[in-house]
């Protein structure tokens, strides 16, 4: 954890991290007895679903809750299908997980389902949206959404974490190759590549415009690309997308180009691992593998009260037990020791300025948190700039009264939306 | 490691570790050398005075605490502070009523009844120093208040000689040197020119109060009443006996920069602490305060808010700021 400087007179300069200078392949975690995999759609029970339990699989099989459903999850395994339920995350939204357990043999030729892959949008929209990465073809294949510049960030955007980095600087010729399919599919007039200042040079990604990003902390955050790089404003509430900006991630395109390569879909994620000291391991694990088994394996240890952080220190989620599936779009997990862990208060704002100084989108958190904390959104939308907000989490990690101000801030921008959907 | 029940919560994860407890007992630090100074010129009364202004104000927001049946929130030291600073500002023959009734008023009616920490509109130390000031008024004349110290150096008051008999009279009654190091009547940490100097160059470096409210009241000192002795020496003081004499130092590193009471944005900072700055020198040779930096900076704590709307423009945001 990174502390305040004895003299702080100018605020805090959080700079990302670097992979390590010999890279390494990442090692392999065998196939856990049992998966899971998450599908973004809550059953209905008044209808009958697709899947039942018991249920055959094959690998690569799109699985799907109801004929007319648009969400679907692809199985990474060959085997059975052992109870499937609902899921909440943490802001209530309902979706439904899935166990598949295994067949004991290597899944054989017969149990893989082979794709036929063309070079079109609609065909990765309906069959490669769980790649490793999580592409958001959904995004790309919207006839609504014009999109006109890709980002392929090989910068992590959260601190402590490489994952990206290390992706772009060792799958380099397959980064070129999953852009190039994916220009093709999408037609996009521009795909740039955002790879941080430091490592442009030991990178090579001759065709593409690379973007260079500066090492300081919020500088590889979509909006801080966009207007830094891109020369574009993220109007307040409005996402990359309604701006014709779509970012992917670099291990999306990996996954693009061995799909291409081998014909059928891929399941190998690569995730690197925090333990409480520092160190760093980088593995591959196939989606749905339990991080459990992934500790395991390295022989870390979780105790009671530790947390296990997926994601950045600063923009991360904390997951409730450690038997959370690896998903698609995991890059990162920390384990922080409870003696660490910081005490957060329910202290009022004291108005010392700290967040004005630091908040990189010029918000007035001071003033909106009063708003959140008595759930005028509405207000704080309006007036306090709450839609400027870019999720960086700068302002609660200086906060003096050690008030939770990122997650004020995504709650009310969670509320407002709700309010607005409702209105 | 199955069955562990882990810590969940949101993001962010780090936290740069510091805390209002870490704030305040900074600023305690950083008045000390002013108030060691206090101890050390006007005897055991000062320590006294302080220490009992600092345990009342801290007992105050305790009852008011128990009272309200609130968690106790003496442990951030924000009442020790608010005890520290109404405390320096007594004279050391201050009686020990007056110093009880004092921090009632600072804490019960500066800050607890809006809320406590955070939510006070004015620096609470100043509401109990501005009613006791109209209320016992007799109680701050500081040539009375030393009348048998001994000390060895002009036993006047500055400011007050300097509204009574003209600057003409006063200038070489206090060398600025002497004015600097403590050399002078006055209120017990209030004296010590370098003292207060020191402990305020201390937070600003760590960060703790705002460099551009401290400069800017400063400047707003020396500039008005520079203009002021321009126009007319004989009745108008220097910059000099200004900003070394009475609350002006405290002022401007103690009492304009308390944080719920000030401007956070650059700009407003700026005018904040100048207009503060030009208010005292006003009331000084203008109004009938010999030193009026209490009221202006409660005056200035009024229009806070409307000044502080005076603010960058937040990103993607079109339109004004409303």
């Amino acid at each position: 954890m990174i502390k305040r400087s004895f003299f702080s007179l100018t605020p805090q300069r959080l700079v990302y991290d670097l992979p390590e200078p010999d890279l390494k392949e990442p090692e392999s975690i065998p196939l856990p007895a049992s998966l899971s995999i998450l599908l973004s759609e809550a059953i209905d029970s008044t209808k009958q679903t697709l899947l039942k339990k018991g249920d055959t699989v094959k690998k690569g099989e799109k699985l799907r809750l109801y004929d007319d459903s648009t969400a679907y999850t692809i199985s990474p395994v060959a085997g059975t299908i052992k109870l499937f339920d609902s899921y909440s995350d943490d802001f209530g939204k309902i979706a439904t997980f899935i166990v598949i357990k295994p067949d004991k043999n290597p899944a054989s030729e017969a149990d893989t389902i082979k794709l036929d892959t063309i070079e079109d949008i609609k065909f990765a929209d309906k069959f490669l949206r769980k790649l490793p990465g999580a592409p958001p073809f959904g995004i790309l294949a919207n006839d609504d959404i014009k999109i006109k510049t890709i980002v392929i960030t090989c910068a992590d955007t959260d601190l402590l974490s490489t994952t990206s980095q290390f992706i772009g600087l060792m799958y380099t010729d397959e980064i070129k190759a999953g852009a190039k399919i994916l220009k093709a599919m999408t037609q996009v007039p521009k795909i740039c590549i955002a790879i941080p200042e430091a490592l442009s040079t030991r990178a090579n990604f001759d065709s593409i415009q690379v973007i260079k990003t500066s090492n300081l902390y919020p500088s590889t955050l979509p909006a801080m690309i966009m207007k830094d790089h891109l020369n574009m404003i993220l109007p307040a509430g409005k996402t990359p997308e309604d701006m014709g900006v779509c970012f992917i991630r670099a291990e999306a395109l990996v996954s693009l180009a061995r799909v291409f390569q081998t014909k059928e879909a891929v399941f190998d994620k690569i995730l690197t691992i925090i333990s409480k000291n520092g160190t760093r391991f980088r593995v591959h694990a196939t989606i749905g593998t339990p991080l459990s088994n992934i500790f395991t394996q390295f022989n870390l240890h979780v105790n009671e009260r530790d947390r296990i952080i997926v994601g950045g220190p600063m923009r991360g989620f904390a997951t409730f037990t450690p038997h959370q599936p690896v998903r698609p779009d995991m890059d990162t997990i920390i384990i922080q020791d409870r003696d660490i862990i910081p005490q957060l208060s329910d202290y009022p704002c004291v108005n010392c300025g700290n967040c004005i100084r630091i908040c990189p989108a010029n918000i007035p958190v001071n003033l909106l948190v009063r708003y959140l904390e008595a759930d005028q959104y509405e207000e704080a939308a309006d007036r306090f700039d709450l839609g400027s907000c870019i999720e960086c989490g700068l302002c609660a990690y200086v906060c003096t009264a050690r008030i939770p101000l990122y997650q004020y801030i995504r709650l009310g921008k969670h509320e407002l939306l709700t309010l607005r959907a409702d209105a | 490691m199955t069955n562990n029940k882990l810590t969940v919560s949101h993001a962010p994860f780090w936290h740069d570790g510091d805390s209002l407890f870490k704030m305040n007992l900074n600023i305690l630090l950083a008045l000390l050398p002013a108030a060691l100074f206090g101890f050390i010129q006007f005897g055991a009364p000062a320590l006294g005075v302080v220490a009992l202004s600092i345990s009342t104000a801290m007992i105050w927001e305790l009852i008011m605490n128990l009272m309200a049946k609130k968690p106790l929130t003496i442990g951030d030291l924000d009442s020790a502070v608010i005890g520290m600073i109404f405390g320096i500002m007594l004279p050391a023959t201050a009686p020990w009523w007056l110093v009880v009734v004092g921090t009632f008023v600072a804490v019960i009616i500066g800050k607890m009844i809006f809320g406590g920490i955070g939510a006070n509109p004015f620096n609470p130390a100043l509401i109990g120093m501005s009613f006791l000031m109209l209320s016992w008024k007799v109680m701050f004349d500081f040539d009375a208040a030393y009348v048998n110290y001994d000390f060895g150096f002009t036993a006047l008051a500055p400011l007050a000689a300097l509204k009574s008999q003209g600057a003409a009279a006063v200038t070489d009654l206090f060398p600025t040197g002497n004015l600097i190091m403590g050399q002078q009547v006055g209120a017990i940490g209030s004296t010590f020119g370098v003292g207060i100097i020191l402990g305020g160059i201390y937070l600003i470096l760590r960060g703790y109060i705002r460099w551009e409210i401290s400069l800017s009241f400063i400047l707003g000192i020396i500039i008005t009443s520079f203009g002021f002795n321009m126009a007319n020496p004989e009745v108008y003081g220097g910059p000099a006996i200004h900003l070394f004499s009475g609350y002006t130092l405290l002022g401007a590193f103690f009492l304009a920069t308390e944080n719920s009471s000030s401007p956070v944005n650059k700009i407003p900072m700026f005018i904040y602490g100048f207009s503060a700055a030009v208010m005292i020198i006003l009331m000084r040779n203008v109004g009938v305060y010999a030193d009026g930096t209490v009221l202006a900076i409660l005056l200035l704590n009024l229009v806070n808010p409307i000044i502080d709307t005076i603010r960058p423009k937040a990103l993607g945001k079109a339109g004004n700021n409303a």
